[in-house]
This record gives C-alpha cells, structure tokens and sequence, in this order.
C-alpha cells in the first residue's frame, strides 16, 4: 500500500447563500487523502461530504483554501485546464447511475474514453477489460433497462475505472443497492484502490461500507471530528488482475 | 466515438418524434404555400408560358399581360422586316361579361383572340391543333375544363358573351388564370365581341429561326426611344414581370414572406421545446460526462447533431408530405409552380428551424453542472 498523498487540502471552506441566509458548510478543513487507499467519508446527512467531495474533487470551488492534487493546484487551474485534469486523472460514481439508456454497457464505458483519443482499437480494449474488471463482461451488450441495479452501479465503476484514473470519487455508491450488490460495488472500489493504486474517496452515510475502507473519515458540521486507520486483511477477492 | 446522438435518437424516437413532425409540416406548409403562390401568380402569365414563339411586342411600359392596350399594325411590320422573325402573329384581348345559365348572373371573363391555324403560335402548348381548327367556326370557344362550373355550361351548349351568342366546342387544361375565367376565340370572333372597341390587337407574338438568340433579337426590335408606341420583351421577360407584377404590387409576396416567417416561429418554437426537454431530460448523463472531462463544447456538439439528424428526418418527412399534397393539388387542377430555387430555399429555412432549435436547446446544457450531483 502506497503512502504517497493524492490530496492535499489546506483551510477549507464553504458556504452557501439562500435568500439573506449564508450557511457555512465547512470551515478551516485540513486534510490528506492517500492514494492506494479506500477512503471513506461518513456522516449525518448535512455535514459536509458532498461538499467536500465535490470541492477535492474540482467541481465545486471553495470559498476559501487550497486544494493540491497529484501535485497540482486545482483551484488555481483555468476552467478549461480543470477540465483536462478531470479527463485524464479523475473518475467519479455518482448515487444515481447516470447511464444514458440508449447505449449498451460497452459503449456506456467507452463514452468518456473517446475524448482521450485513444484510438477506436484501444478504447474499445479498455472497455471490455474494465467491464471485465467489475464483472460484468457478459453483460456487456446490454442497455441499462435490462441491468439490475447493482449492474448499473457496476457499470458506471467500469465507466470510471476505464480512464485508469489516479483519482476516484464516489458519492453515495451503495445507497440505492441492495446489501449483496452494495457489497460487490464496496469491494470492487477496494479492489481499484490495491491493484491500480488509486486513491478512492468516498462519501457515504451506509454503515456497510466502515468496516471495508481502510480508513474512515467521520465528519459533522463541516469539521473531521475523527480520523481511523484500519488496517486491513488483503480482501477475499482475486486482485492479481 | 460512440454515436450518442443518434443512438439516442434511435432509441428514443418517441421523444424527438414531435421535433421531426414540427419541422416536417414547417417544411411542408413552406413549400406548399410557395408553390401555390407560384402557381397561382404563374398563372398570371398563362398566354406567355402556354404559347410558342420568343418574342412579344405590346404597349409600352405594360406590366402584366392582363393590363396590355391596342398596339399600332404597323408594328407587325416592322417584326417581320428582321430576317430572325419566322412567323408574326396578331393576339387579342377583349374584356368580356358572361352570360350562362341564369342561376349564376354575369361572370367577368378575358377573352383571348387567337389564330386558329394548325401553325398558330398563342396557345400552342394548351390547345391541340384539331380543336384549335375548331375554333373557326364563327361563334366557338374553348375553356378551361376547371372554369366550367363558374360559367355553367357544358360542350356543345351556349352562352352569351357581350352580347352575342357563342358556343363552347371543347375544353382543355391550363388556361386558367388568376382573378376571372380565360375565353379563347378566334380572332374573328373576338373582333365580333369587341364590337365599338379598339379593332387592333394588343400584342403581336413572333417565332424565331434561331430561339437561342431571343434576346439579342428584342433588344433590336424594341423602338428605342420616348416616342415608341410599342415594346418587345422576350417572352420569359414579359411573364417575368407579370409574375412581379402579381407577386409584388397586389402585396401577396409580402404576404408569403409574412407567412414564412409565421411558420419559421411555429417551428422553431416547438422544435427547440422538444430538444430542449430532450436534453432536460438527459442533464444528470450530460452532467456526469462533464464530471468526466467531456467539454461543454463536446456536449453541445451532441446536441447539434441530434437536432441536424431531427431536421434531415423532418426535411424527408416534409419532402414526403409535400408530395402528396401538391400530388393531389395537381390532380384537382389546382395551380401549382415548384422551382428548385424554391425547394433549396424552403430546405435551408427548414434546416435553419432545426439549428437555430438546436442553439436554443444547447443553452439548455448550461444546467449540466456536476456539482449538482453531488448534492
């Protein structure tokens, strides 16, 4: 397991308006994410993941702080230059699948593929082998009407996954999945994070999902109220993929 | 690279139906309303665009066929003197009131003097020569077969007309014309109709040996000059400036620009609603494509595309409709003139539909932030 940080944040903090009311979300937030580790983010609904989530993860911008990922300033980035950094280095799994219905799983997969320019031979590789990755390579001709749920989220980690991201963020990925597929979707993301050496970071208020990160960030108005590190057996599935 | 666009569009035709059928019928209405306008307005120049030979030689300054004055006979003269001119042949317009049955009163009609001879050259293309030769005898008139029922007759049976009795001896199609019925007859007898009028023709009509040189001919016929008391066009001028003449001075062009414009509205408005529910109704997979890397730029590409492919399906549905429509217009006698500068303009306004649609849904993509996601 690497203990090299992927995410560096300093001073966060966030705020947001509704009417004349300004609510602070986070305020001073320190933290560091590792790559090679199942980080998750737990809390009470309103306490901040999200946000940070999206604020570590270059979607939303911070009212205050910085953000260093993989070395680069994020917040100090040019939309467009955000933009590029997301393509080549972050891949995200939202709550809600997001999967366009008219495209089969391997084309779900090859979608964001295709603005790397990969080539069509190459992207298509990528696809089937990330699709594999989550095991769902004999499902790959089908449209997500004809997937469970869990096959949904599956294929959506695939979609992430394919990119080879150094970064990977999910929100809420097992809220919407039954307790066996929530397990292969919690396993799946582990499993990134030891053979690809991936930091993931994930939000989540599913108890399930504590006793598989490897280490728990347990948050509550805006603040990390504790840090836990737990070390981990290697999980009981096949990484030497 | 995935063919989002039209995957999409494929799988979930059912939503972009409504956007096709809009520019479908936009595109249909367009063409079919200028068609008609053409051929209504062309039939304004029906005695030109229906008879042989090059040239015309009318009052000076005339602007539509219909509001043509007696011209002087000499003017036949001076046309046969060029040795382009083969043949030269008087045509004669007399205004004329109705008399048919009397259930339906007096209808106003044009009647058109012609020479009845197998080579004469005015309405050549409408009337065959065998019952062209019919018009020799005193009193005969042929009709268009869609203006019986207005003048109340049927071949064989009479009529009064100014005043003297004549006889319709057979119909034909294409002659009608815009704003009364047109009555063919020979120039005796139209001479006998316009009895105390002016006995000169209005216009004289000439067939060249070589058409191809039409207009270097009229312009050496054409007493140059303020003192002229004639003019000579070539025929496509003169029907040229009848169809301006309609189109124009009775308003009816700005009439099809206003409705055009109408119809562009309609159909952009309800093209762009639909592509813009379309995309409201992907945002969430647009938004996490962004979260991915896809530019916004990448997105609205997609978009762009799918309202180009709805317009190209609306402009095969229109083209379908627009068939049937002007078929069936064409199998009622109703005029219809279709261009190909027509056509191309109505394709361009309707893929203009489609596109300025697809900007407007295009800005719908500005909700795909993915920070909502996360949210």
């Amino acid at each position: 397991m690497s203990e090299s940080i992927a995410i560096r944040a300093r001073d966060i903090g966030k705020g947001f308006t509704v009417g004349k009311v300004t609510t602070r979300v986070i305020e001073g937030l320190h933290v560091d994410v590792l790559a090679g580790e199942l980080t998750l983010l737990s809390g009470p609904s309103g306490c901040g993941k999200s946000t940070l989530l999206a604020i570590l993860s270059g979607l939303e911008r911070p009212d205050a702080g910085s953000v260093m990922a993989l070395g680069e300033p994020v917040w100090a980035l040019d939309r467009r230059a955000l933009q590029r950094f997301r393509l080549h280095h972050i891949g995200f799994v939202f709550q809600g699948f997001n999967l366009f219905p008219a495209l089969d799983a391997v084309e779900q997969v090859e979608l964001p593929l295709s603005y790397l320019d990969l080539g069509a031979a190459e992207t298509r590789r990528r696809a089937e082998a990330a699709l594999d990755e989550v095991g769902l390579a004999h499902r790959r001709h089908m449209r997500p009407a004809e997937l469970s749920g869990g096959e949904k989220q599956r294929v959506a980690i695939a979609r992430a996954l394919a990119k080879r991201p150094q970064l990977l963020f999910a929100d809420e990925p097992t809220s919407a999945l039954d307790s066996i597929s929530g397990q292969t979707v919690i396993d799946i993301l582990h499993r990134a994070a030891r053979a690809h050496g991936t930091m993931v970071l994930c939000a989540s208020h599913d108890p399930r999902l504590i006793a598989h990160a490897d280490r728990v960030l347990r948050m509550e108005d805006g603040r990390v109220l504790t840090d836990e590190h737990h070390p981990h057996p290697p999980i009981g599935l096949d990484v030497s993929r | 690279m995935v063919a989002l666009a039209r995957k999409t569009l494929v799988y979930e035709w059912r939503r972009y139906l409504p956007a096709s059928l809009a520019v479908a019928f936009s595109g249909m209405l367009l063409l079919v309303q200028l068609a008609l306008v053409f051929g209504i307005f062309d039939s304004a120049a029906v005695y030109i665009n229906a008879s042989r030979g090059q040239i015309w030689a009318g009052y000076p300054g005339t602007q539509s066929i219909d509001l043509g004055r007696s011209i002087p006979r000499d003017a036949e003269v001076h046309l046969l003197m060029n040795p382009q001119v083969a043949q030269v042949e008087p045509f004669q317009w007399v205004n004329g009131d109705w008399r048919g049955s009397r259930a339906l009163g007096s209808v106003s009609v044009f009647v058109s003097g012609i020479d009845p001879a197998a080579t004469g050259l005015v309405f050549a293309r409408a009337i065959p020569p065998a019952l062209r030769a019919r018009l020799n005898e005193p009193g005969a008139i042929i009709v268009d077969r869609a203006d019986l029922p207005k003048l109340g007759i049927a071949v064989g049976q009479s009529g009064i007309l100014n005043g003297q009795r004549v006889y319709l001896v057979g119909t034909t199609g294409g002659l009608r014309a815009l704003g009364g019925v047109n009555i063919v007859t020979s120039l005796a007898t139209a001479e006998r109709l316009n009895a105390g009028g002016d006995l000169r023709p209005a216009y004289y009509v000439a067939r060249l040996r070589d058409p191809a040189r039409a207009e270097a001919v009229a312009a050496q016929l054409d007493p140059h000059g303020r003192l002229r008391r004639y003019a000579v066009w070539t025929a496509p001028t003169l029907a040229a400036r009848t169809v301006h003449y309609w189109l124009f001075e009775t308003g009816a062009g700005l009439g099809v620009v206003f409705m055009s414009l109408v119809v562009f509205l309609v159909g952009t408005v309800i093209t762009s609603q639909t592509l813009m529910g379309a995309v409201a109704g992907s945002i969430s997979e647009y938004a996490t494509l962004n979260a991915l890397g896809a530019s916004h730029r990448a997105l609205s590409r997609v978009v762009m595309e799918q309202a180009g492919w709805v317009g190209v399906a609306g402009l095969a549905g229109g083209g379908i409709l627009s068939a049937l429509v002007l078929a069936l217009a064409h199998s009622q006698d109703v005029p219809v003139g279709i261009t190909l500068p027509g056509i191309a303009a109505c394709a361009t306004l309707v893929m203009g539909i489609t596109m300025l649609s697809g900007m407007l849904a295009v800005r719908t993509l500005r909700n795909a932030d993915p920070a909502r996601l996360l949210r």
